[in-house]
């Protein structure tokens, strides 16, 4: 299968499933939601290391989020619902309380529930108060630059993580600019986070190692260095490859994120030094969901 | 479905006790058993037939037609549909209340939403004294739900009200949130005489300051209250009468008290809202 001259490799990517959460974030403007927002994702590229991923998922409007400033929907996924009660109030201790003007909700309805402001009250050292509106609850907490406005709690839902795709070209100059065109395509998509560094993965990994000690290593049948002396995956051709990982609420969103952003890397053709798109999967026994490349672009 | 309609047939000239009349209590009775259902009236108990000409079979949404103050506990201990009323009610409507909706397109008595502890009361009018307020023995007055008086309110507005919401959009009489526990009480209009005396925590918004303020509240000067923001654009959702509330500059003068009961109640006075908007 070819797409503008691109070849679509005939595998899939293997994912996995996770919980997923979705934090409303506003300020006074939006240039302090997004610093808020992106003190929060910091550091949260993958659960091989960090506890969570999380991206931004979307600006919103004023008239879309509970107290009318601007803000920021920002997803967070994690491997259990304790590591998400772990890192929801840590990050949101420490990132979000702390950037001024700042508040944070809970951005899905969900019955189930993890603590949010009900463990960051106590920053409040007994001045905090709560305010129930609309049936939901909402904690005061008195700090320096008037009050922080924290929800309660915050749904959390099934979500699945580590779909991907990975983009094979000449150099790292011409897979960079494709794949920076896919993430651009994959943020219109609801749902969706690519939690890397700009989305793109430049040192994917495999997992497991010659060392004990680490779960994961690179993953060496697609590093252009090693061609010759590994049982490699990349022709001559290929002197770069980057993955995009794409973490999602659904099957479908993930599906959809995959085939939005495969066609904008593919966009760029041969001529433009993109020659191969390709997945990184486990053999399709580790992961529940499995997202065949060429079923997806049918 | 048409709704379940009960005219009255007479005027009353006694207490008419119409708690039976609910969404709760009406499901799954056919007529004959809904016209025989005895209320109190008076010292008597009289059948719902004697009093009210009855139509429609949609016991979900239950409206009472020619009503006045003499219904009294009008949606006691409702949990789920609504009551329409058309014309006044007496004392202890929504007694009880655990959801649902109940709306009087007229005036109310006194001990409205006392007990409540969930859904919504809209009240076209004016309402009596002791608004969301618990009686004597009880531990709370409401402990969840909202209440909206588009008219005034009595004395004792939220009077030891644990939570929920009340909001008044003309004037509030005496002792207004006196000893609440918590919650909000919002008075567009003038609030009479000692404003959140003995509170403990709960917020008392006011649209125009009062002549005086209790001693025992401290000014914590003007401010800007986010959580206000959030509170007024949830209550742009909840109704025409709370468009007011878009875009509005949540400046407020913030006054904590009571600090004869530990002083985490706050009055804030708004300092902007142009009420003609």
């Amino acid at each position: 299968m070819k797409i503008n001259g691109v070849t679509i490799d005939d595998t899939f990517a293997e994912a996995f499933p996770m919980k997923a959460s979705r934090l409303i974030i506003t300020a006074m403007t939006l240039k302090w939601a997004y610093r808020a927002a992106n003190a929060l994702r910091g550091f949260a590229s993958s659960v091989i290391a960090c506890g969570c991923e999380a991206d931004i998922e979307r600006e919103l409007k004023p008239s879309e989020t509970p107290d009318g400033r601007p803000g920021i929907s920002l997803m967070i996924f994690a491997m259990s619902m304790k590591d998400l009660e772990k890192q929801i109030p840590m990050r949101v201790g420490q990132s979000i309380m702390t950037a001024p003007t700042s508040a944070c909700y809970s951005g899905i309805d969900s019955e189930v529930q993890i603590p949010m402001g009900k463990q960051l009250r106590y920053f409040g050292d007994g001045y905090q108060i709560s305010k129930k509106i609309n049936g939901r609850r909402f904690w005061r907490i008195p700090v320096m630059h008037g009050e922080f406005i924290v929800e309660d709690t915050v749904g959390v839902t099934n979500a699945i993580g580590g779909g991907n795709f990975l983009v094979l070209g000449k150099t790292s100059r011409h897979v960079l600019t494709a794949c920076e065109a896919a993430v651009e395509e994959i943020k219109k998509v609801p749902g969706v986070i690519t939690a890397f560094p700009g989305g793109i993965v430049g040192s994917g990994s495999k997992v497991g190692s010659k060392y004990d000690f680490l779960s994961a290593s690179t993953n060496e049948a697609y590093c252009p260095t090693l061609k010759g002396q590994v049982k490699s995956h990349l022709g001559d051709e290929i002197g770069s490859v980057m993955e995009i990982v794409i973490d999602g609420i659904d099957e479908e969103s993930i599906r959809e994120a995959t085939r939005v952003g495969v066609l904008a890397a593919c966009s760029y053709g041969p001529k433009k030094g993109i020659y191969r798109i390709s997945a990184g999967n486990y053999g399709g026994n580790l992961g529940p969901y499995h997202f065949h490349l060429r079923k997806i672009l049918k | 479905m048409n709704p379940l309609t009960f005219t009255l047939k007479i005027k009353p000239q006694f207490s008419l006790d119409v708690a039976e009349l609910t969404p709760d209590n009406l499901a799954e009775k056919n007529r004959s058993k809904i016209k025989n259902l005895k209320l109190s009236y008076g010292k008597k108990k009289v059948t719902v037939a004697e009093l009210f000409s009855i139509t429609g079979n949609d016991s979900e949404n239950i409206q009472i037609h020619r009503s006045n103050d003499k219904l009294v506990c009008v949606g006691q201990g409702i949990s789920h549909g609504s009551i329409e009323v058309k014309g006044d009610v007496g004392e202890l409507l929504g007694q009880h209340m655990k959801g649902g909706h109940i709306i009087v397109h007229g005036n109310a008595g006194s001990w409205l939403g006392n007990g409540m502890s969930g859904g919504r009361i809209d009240i076209t009018g004016n309402a009596g004294d002791h608004i969301g307020a618990g009686k004597p023995g009880d531990a709370f007055g409401m402990t969840e739900g909202f209440i909206n008086i588009k008219g005034s309110a009595g004395d004792r507005v939220g009077d030891r009200m644990r939570r929920g919401i009340i909001t008044i959009h003309g004037k509030a009489g005496d002792f207004c949130g006196s000893r609440m526990h918590a919650g909000t009480i919002l008075v567009l209009d003038k609030a009479g005489k000692n404003v959140g005396t003995g509170m403990r925590r709960g917020t008392i918004i006011l649209a125009k300051k009062p002549k005086h303020i209790v001693a025992t509240f401290k000014s914590n000067g003007n401010l800007k209250m986010q959580f206000l923001r959030l509170l007024f654009t949830q209550f742009v959702t909840m109704g025409k009468e709370f468009s007011k509330f878009r875009n509005f500059d949540p400046e407020v003068h913030r006054f904590s008290g009571d600090l004869a009961r530990n002083g985490k109640g706050e009055i804030l006075i708004l300092q902007s809202l142009n009420l003609k908007k």
